[in-house]
């Protein structure tokens, strides 16, 4: 069983090989949370920075040269050229690393891996965004994609949540997506604070309050493994097939090409097969551990 | 009709002496008690009489333990990055067992997949293999059971039967062919010889008792995978050391780490076992944290998603997890004791 395929895979290789890092430097960096920032780089290579292309859903394997590599997202949508974004949240060696950088600093990049979100399969649907903290990042690739090319999709909905008001990341999108009159953006908070005059809830029930139709839409879920679980039953009750439900994985990565062996769900790797994966696809899966 | 060849085991030292003009020889030395397998030193043929396995298999000389990928040296214009010199020397592997000669097969498959591996495959494209046959397999042998014939293989260049005082070659490849065009000292087998040969391969056949049913394991695995009660049991006395995965012929799983000596950097691969907790560790959540979790898929890794994504089973009865490991874990048991639902 291959779910995917990777199109234009030889295209990036640094040096015809797939194991070299690019090098890349920081343009700019933004704080989206006490722990959590974008970083916008661009290649040091003039030639790539012109012809590098991407899907949205698929991710990059980033070196701090020292500290290591590890996969992160690109945040950023392949219809806004320029510069590229991954959002890294602080959480180990790596990351803090990554964090004590700043402009101007060089990094390593490799990729783009992984299958991306199906473009094809979504044009001419209504989508339903939901995500969960710092998941969103894959999604804000895809949310921008489909806002660049508004025509070939319906109707629009944005649930996204955090556990906090402090925990919400790209409140300058969250701003411009609630002033769009082409989508309906919910923000919730799991918990509030003294200034926080928006939704409370978890994402799965306000999931449920929102009710978007299941009629020629696709849902399109990413967060922490337990906002997955959570929100892939309601979007059932609400009537979507597994069929129409979509998410990107997450696992401890190294090689970025299914090589590695550690990011496999029974015969399937993470890295290559996906990250992104229907639901329908998720429950045929040997292996529960996703 | 014959056309297999035969050397006599003293003019061995000297074959290996001629090959070694245009290869690194490595073969099965003695050392310490056991056979490893060491670069050889132009004299020593004493492993001529140790007729069992090398404790680490072969896959060392195609995947090092530790590998340096490139080195990485920040100068004022930013990161520079270098390939390590390549070692173009052509590797002769003497005295490789059938069950290693097919692991490498079986390795192949995931360094070609999708990707090709820089560093695994021009280091197997760039090497010569004379398999010898086993005439004294362990009891933890069960290669028969994976359809290995300790005695023959067709995974090598040239194959050695062990006669006694002298070994039958054939001649399996072109490669092998002009090996054995080139060499001296090397004779016409003759029908005798044909005949004791294929009396060695049989009694080595019939020597490899342990046994495993692969009928329709890869069904079998699939329908008890959710039965952690048998998991945890055939886990229980697993102490997660993962020496059956660093022995391993057909494990390749590594991890990728960079070090830093003041501003030379340096980035490299090395093994990595399934069988630590860390291998799938993310700082959220980790989805093997259980031992059971891990000794599941080091054996649906093998039995049945290998089978489902390469068409072959990723093991091949060598028998050294078996051997090795610490607590006398062993992988017939479990494959012979999985509960089959009615």
């Amino acid at each position: 069983m291959r779910i995917t395929d990777i199109n234009q895979r030889e295209r990036f290789l640094a040096n015809g090989n797939v194991y070299l890092p690019h090098i890349v430097k920081i343009e700019k960096v933004v704080d989206e949370t006490y722990d959590t920032r974008t970083f916008h780089f661009n290649f040091k290579d003039e030639k790539l920075k012109k012809e590098f292309t991407f899907q949205s859903g698929q991710f990059a394997l980033c070196s701090i040269f020292g500290a290591g590599e590890a996969p992160f997202a690109i945040s950023s949508s392949p219809t806004r050229r320029g510069h590229l974004e991954c959002t890294v949240r602080q959480v180990g060696k790596l990351t803090n690393a990554l964090h004590r950088l700043g402009i101007g600093a060089e990094i390593g990049f490799r990729g783009p891996y992984g299958n991306g979100f199906p473009m094809g399969f979504l044009q001419g649907k209504n989508l339903a965004f939901v995500a969960g903290g710092i998941g969103l990042s894959p999604l804000r690739s895809l949310i921008w994609n489909v806002i660049d090319n508004r025509d070939n999709y319906e109707k629009i909905d944005i649930i996204y949540g955090a556990r906090s008001p402090a925990d919400l990341c790209f409140k300058y999108d969250l701003d411009t997506w609630s002033k769009d009159k082409g989508i309906n953006m919910v923000t919730t908070v799991d918990k509030g604070d003294e200034s926080w005059t928006g939704r409370v809830g978890f994402v799965p029930q306000v999931l449920e309050q929102v009710a978007p139709s299941p009629s020629n839409a696709v849902a399109i879920v990413c967060g922490p493994p337990i906002m997955i679980r959570f929100t892939f039953p309601v979007l059932e009750k609400l009537g979507f097939p597994p069929e129409q439900m979509i998410t990107t994985l997450e696992k401890r990565m190294k090689c970025g090409i299914g090589k590695c062996g550690r990011c496999n769900i029974g015969n399937i790797y993470v890295c290559r097969d996906g990250p992104v994966f229907t639901y329908a696809q998720i429950k045929s899966l040997v292996s529960s551990e996703y | 009709m014959i056309n297999n060849k035969k050397i006599n085991k003293r003019d061995i030292g000297n074959l290996l002496n001629e090959w070694s003009q245009e290869f690194t020889v490595f073969v099965p030395l003695r050392e310490s008690g056991v056979a490893m397998l060491s670069k050889w030193d132009g004299k020593d043929t004493g492993f001529m009489d140790w007729h069992r396995n090398t404790v680490q298999p072969i896959k060392a000389n195609f995947f090092p333990p530790m590998e340096e990928m490139f080195s990485f040296q920040k100068g004022k214009e930013g990161y520079h990055i270098e390939l390590p010199s390549s070692d173009e020397h052509k590797q002769l592997i003497f005295g490789i067992r059938p069950c290693d000669a097919r692991a490498l097969i079986i390795l192949d498959m995931t360094f070609k997949d999708l990707y090709e591996d820089p560093y695994y495959l021009p280091k197997r494209n760039n090497m010569v293999l004379i398999g010898l046959g086993c005439t004294n397999p362990y009891d933890s042998c069960f290669c028969t059971s994976l359809g290995i014939n300790p005695g023959e293989s067709a995974d090598v260049d040239l194959m050695l039967t062990d006669m006694g005082d002298q070994f039958l070659i054939e001649e399996i490849t072109e490669v092998g062919k002009e090996l054995i065009a080139k060499a001296s000292r090397v004779e016409e087998a003759t029908e005798a010889d044909e005949a004791e040969a294929r009396e060695v391969k049989e009694a080595s056949y019939n020597k490899v008792t342990r046994k495993i049913d692969t009928e329709g394991i890869k069904e079998k695995l699939l329908s008890c995978f959710e039965d952690q009660d048998f998991w945890e049991k055939v886990s229980t006395k697993c102490i997660s050391c993962g020496i059956c995965t660093f022995l391993c012929p057909t494990c390749y799983c590594f991890d990728i780490n960079d070090e830093l000596v003041r501003r030379q950097g340096t980035r490299f691969r090395s093994w990595d076992s399934c069988a630590f907790p860390v291998y799938t560790k993310m700082p959220m959540e980790n989805p093997r944290l259980e031992k059971w979790r891990r000794v599941r898929q080091k054996v649906c890794h093998k039995f049945e998603f290998y089978p489902m994504n390469f068409d072959i089973i990723a093991c091949v009865g060598c028998g050294r997890c078996i051997r090795q490991c610490l607590v006398n874990w062993d992988i017939t048991q479990t494959l012979n004791s999985l509960p089959t639902r009615v």
